[in-house]
Formats: structure tokens, sequence, C-alpha cells
């Protein structure tokens, strides 16, 4: 358990608490001397008493200013599986079905047959650390590393919300990377990327992305909803046709290969296939793995205004309890205005 | 101080003696007064007392002169507390009280043909209250003025690394010097024990009336429960009192013990103390100045 504040600076008023020492809070009742009063030890007793009911409600007041909190660290855990980032087409298209149509009936799209079948490949690994990035014309994080699968699936489940533009892959790549740790050679980083169609890498970008692989050391896994009639990732391109504008699917597949990371590719045309895919992504990994994670905070603001309110009411009965040495109502006259006697 | 007010009636205790003629009985033989004794003329050679009975009757013809006891006048001084703890307010301001009463007794003395002298004092001799002995009919005006109530030292208030107190009475011995006076100490008498018993020893040759300035709110109007925050006049200290009826039997036994040792202590040094409780009363006054 640990203890913390959230507005330190305001600590600078818990000096505050020797007030009760210099000043005092009662109503003064000016006497000639002190010293005519007996000694009482109850009357010392009740003096210190309230006077540490006073300091105890300045300090307690003033660390409730500062909005205290328990726990909040950083907690090392290990699971085993991989850290897994699942990258996730968001272009317009992926709400088409295989079939390349607007859903009908009981049809279903790509991104909901994705969506489906990932959310029981998740099931099926409870300790994995999840990751969730999106990509569309721009990068997506959906949600960073964390096991906590709640999240994973809600995150799993807006991705068949409806899509957007064009499809980036090279951006959607480095921004997965960088959710995982560069120096960690312990940790096993995956990334499931799930398209629908290919992109043109530029290739000084290509440079760039090797590089990131390079120091983060994922392994790809490139899943491939290959949409009736379009082009495939290992179909052998027709004489003049063999550009990376003219099949980009081939060429991202090509420069996958020459990245030096452990590399699968699964070109599915159908939920079937997709299932068959994710089945072997989840054979295949399966790692110690450990990470990091911030546990929630308890906010103790209101328990200390609660235990401020204690001494609080002790001080308040003080207050009125205060009695007063009241002169009985009479004619301050100062001499009997009599007249003398004849003289 | 309105002259409605009636005069303060004193007598000083014993004959004094006092070449000035005055209200008060004195060893002093005179002209006037009441009858003495018969003396021959070569004894008490004035020619104007000379008693033609007693020289007709006298066998061996010595020519008789009567002889009065003269009546005298003496000093009063009021010898004044002006320490912080003077500043009281209850059912009366005390300083108020201490200075009605200095001005009364100005006026009385004056008025009986005695003089009349102030010394304030508080940790030291206070110079701006001090009036040598006069006989000025104004010197009542001069006392109002230099008795006014905000002349007492303030609460806590360390004067020229004096502290706070009545130590200057003990210093007022020598301004009194010579013959027998009236000295009336006016205090609220809240001293140390052993100061004043400096102060009567340095006043002994005089006759000191102790004149103790009470309020009734400091022992009978004493609440019987409830907090009391007293804060010290004198050296400004605080401290918090739960008031009970237990701790007021108390305090009050503790009032009424120290009260009857001043007692004790003037008595040695001559006269039991008069009081004055909340209001000023001169017929009361005068008539315990009688008992005293």
């Amino acid at each position: 358990m640990t203890l913390g504040v959230d507005q330190p600076w305001m600590l600078v008023l818990l000096p505050l608490v020797v007030l009760p020492w210099l000043r005092s809070p009662h109503r003064r009742t000016a006497v000639g001397s002190i010293a005519v009063v007996p000694a009482d030890h109850l009357s010392a007793w009740l003096g210190h008493i309230l006077r540490g009911a006073g300091a105890l409600t300045i300090g307690l007041i003033v660390l409730a200013l500062s909005s205290p909190y328990a726990g909040g660290r950083t907690v090392s855990r290990i699971g085993t599986g991989a850290q897994l980032v699942l990258l996730l087409d968001r272009s317009g298209s992926m709400n088409d079905t295989f079939a390349g149509r607007t859903p009908a009936g009981a049809e279903e799209s790509k991104a909901s047959a994705t969506k489906r079948l990932l959310r029981e490949f998740i099931g099926r690994r409870p300790h994995d650390l999840f990751g969730v990035a999106a990509f569309s014309t721009a990068p997506m994080l959906v949600l960073p590393l964390t096991d906590h699968q709640d999240a994973v699936l809600a995150a799993v489940n807006a991705s068949d919300r409806r899509g957007l533009d064009f499809t980036n892959i090279a951006r959607g790549l480095g921004m997965a990377l960088s959710m995982f740790a560069a120096d960690r050679p312990d940790e096993h980083h995956v990334i499931l990327l799930v398209s629908d169609g290919g992109a043109v890498i530029d290739p000084h970008v290509q440079d760039q992305l090797r590089a990131a692989f390079a120091r983060h050391r994922a392994d790809l896994y490139f899943l491939f909803l290959r949409t009736a009639g379009s082009k495939g990732l290992f179909d052998t391109p027709a004489p003049g046709e063999d550009t990376p504008q003219a099949m980009p699917e081939r060429f991202l597949h090509l420069y996958f290969q020459t990245l030096g990371i452990p590399y699968h590719a699964f070109q599915a045309e159908s939920p079937q296939q997709v299932e068959e895919a994710i089945r072997q992504v989840d054979a295949l990994e399966r790692y110690p793995i450990t990470y990091t994670e911030r546990l929630p905070r308890h906010d103790l603001t209101g328990w200390a205004y609660a235990l401020a309110c204690l001494p609080t009411l002790v001080l308040l009965a003080a207050k009125l309890a205060e009695a007063r040495i009241t002169p009985q109502p009479q004619v301050l006259a100062v001499m009997s205005p009599r007249r003398r006697k004849a003289a | 101080m309105s002259p409605d007010v009636p005069d303060i009636h004193y007598r000083p205790r014993g004959a004094i003696a006092s070449w000035r003629a005055g209200a008060h009985p004195s060893r002093q033989v005179g002209a006037l007064g009441a009858f003495r004794d018969l003396v021959p003329f070569a004894t008490y050679p004035d020619a104007r007392r000379i008693d033609v009975r007693a020289t007709a009757l006298d066998p061996f013809e010595t020519t008789m002169v009567r002889r009065f006891r003269q009546r005298a006048a003496i000093d009063v001084y009021a010898l004044v507390d002006l320490s912080a703890s003077l500043r009281y307010q209850g059912q009366a301001a005390k300083a108020a009280l201490v200075r009605d009463l200095c001005v009364v007794l100005a006026r009385s003395a004056t008025r009986t043909g005695d003089r009349f002298g102030l010394i304030g004092c508080d940790a030291g001799m206070r110079q701006e209250c001090f009036l040598p002995a006069t006989a000025r009919r104004a010197v009542s005006t001069d006392v109002a003025e230099r008795l006014d109530p905000s002349r007492w030292a303030a609460a806590g208030m360390v004067k020229g690394g004096m502290q706070p107190g009545a130590e200057g009475l003990a210093q007022a011995a020598p301004y009194l010097a010579g013959a027998r006076k009236m000295a009336f100490l006016i205090s609220d008498f809240l001293l140390p024990m052993d100061l004043l018993r400096r102060v009567f020893e340095g006043l002994a040759m005089h006759d000191i009336v102790p004149v103790v300035v009470r309020d009734s709110t400091e022992e009978e109007e004493l609440p019987d429960w409830g907090l009391l925050d007293l804060a010290d006049l004198e050296s400004a200290r605080r401290r918090l009192v739960f008031m009970r009826p237990g701790l007021k039997r108390r305090w009050r036994e503790a009032e009424r013990a120290r009260q009857a040792a001043i007692r004790q202590l003037a008595a040695r040094y001559g006269r039991t103390p008069v009081t004055v409780i909340d209001r000023l009363d001169i017929d009361r006054f005068s008539r315990d100045l009688m008992e005293a």
C-alpha cells in the first residue's frame, strides 16, 4: 500500500498545525491574575486535548486539500503467451462481405467475422497481453498493452463500426511496434495484422520499418482477408503487371519476407479460413512474458475530511461549552448621587 | 467629580506631631482646641490665656495659664498600584474606581486642611503620576488627570527591561520620609505576598490604610459550568479552565484564604483593609475607615 498526494504544494500549509499553541480560539476572559485560580488537572488535560484537536483538524484539512490517495503503483506480473498487438484495418472495405458486397440478411462482413473470431481467440488466451491498434488513412491507438480482457474485448467489439477511408499499413505497423518495449529480449512481441487490402509502402518508409522491426523484434502475422475477385498474396503476376502499383498485396508480402523476422502470411477467403489462421497463430505463440501495470488509486480525500470531522466536533463542543463571567445587570454608577446632609 | 459627593472622613491613628494647624488630634500644645492643663505663666508665657480664676485661687499667687491640645494637619498620600491587573473590567472598571476614590480623597483632604499627595507605581515609580503633598484645593483636578484609566500599564508590557508587576510600591517609601503620614495603599492586592510584606515594612512608620479594590465577578459571580479561557492582565498568559461546582468551591476557598492572609498581614502593620467592591460608596467607605 503506497500513499501519495496529488497536490504536494498544499502541504506547505502543514506548519499551521502549531496555531493552537500560538493563538487561542476561545473567548478571552481577562482576570487580574491567573495565579489565584487553583491548579486543576482536568482543566490542564482538557487544554492539551483541545490544542491537539485543533492541530489535528488543521492537519487533516490541509491533508485533504492536497488530495491524498492510496495505491496507484506499478506492479510487475508474469503471464504465459505473448505480447500481442492486434493491428486492425479500419478501411471502408472491411464492412463488406468476403464477396465484396454490402452485407445483407444473415451475411457477415469481414469486420464482423474478424471481430467474432478474434473474441474467441482472446477468450482462449487469458494470460496474454493484448494491445489494439487500428489504421486507415492514419493509425489509431485503441488500447495499450494490457491483460484486462474486458478492455481488450471492448476494443475488439468496437472494431466493426463503420470504416474510414484508405489503407495505410506502414503507419499502422509503426504504431503497433511503438507499443512494445525496445530493449526487452525476454518479452515476446507479436503483431497480428488483419487487413483486406495491400498498400504501397514508400522505399524510405520501408527502411524505417525495417529498422523498427529490428529494434522491437516482433513476429508478424499477416491475415489477409481476400475479397472475391481481388488479387491475392500468392498470385503469380501476369507479364507486365509485376509492379507494386498493380499488385500491392504481393509486393507487401515480398517486403515482409525481407524483414528478417518470423513472418507468416495467411490468406483467408471465408470466415472458416480466418478461423483456421487464427487457430494457427494461437498454437504458435506460447511464451512466458512479464509485464508491468499500474494499479488503480483509491482517493482518500473523503476519509481525510471525515477524520477531520471528529476533532472539529470536539472543538465545536468546547466552543459551545464556553462560559462567560457576566456582570449582573445593575446601575454602574460609581458613586451614590446622594446629596450631602445640609451642612 | 460632582460637589454633591460627600467627603471621606478619616482619622489618623494616634496623636500626630505637626506644627501645622488642622483637624486631627495631636501631641502639640497650643492656644486652641480642647483644654489640656494649667501651667505657670513662666512655663507657657501666653498672656492671652491667663486663667484669672486659677490665678486667684492659687495659694502661692502664681499666675496660671491654660494650655490646649492643638489640632494638627497631616499629610495624606495615595499610593496607587498602576499595574495592568487594575485594568480589570467587571461590574465596574477598577481603574475608574481607583481614580474616583483618589479624587474624592484629594478633595476631602484639602477641604479638611490636610495636604494630599499621589504616588503611582507599576514596575517602578511612575514620575508622571507623582504629586508631592500639597494643600492646593485644585489638587483633585490634577489627580483626576494623572489617574486617567489609560495611565495603567498595558497587559504583558515590558517597559525599559522591567517586568510587569507592582514592584514600584516597595520603592515608594523614600517619598514618604519625614513625619508620620497617612498612606492609602490602593491596589487589587493581586500581588505576591512577599512584595506586600516589603511594602508594609517600608511604610511601617506611617498610618497605612490598605484599600482593596475588588469586583464581585472575581468570586461570587463565577459560572458553575463551562470553559473559561482566562487571560492574565499582568503577564498576558492564557489558561483554560473547565469550571464546575467543585472547582468553583476551591477557587472561592483559595480567594477567601488569600483575603484572610492579606488581612492578617495588614493587621500586623496597623489597620485591617478597607474593601471597595463594584462601586464606590463614600459613606460606607468612611464608616469602614473608622472601623479599620
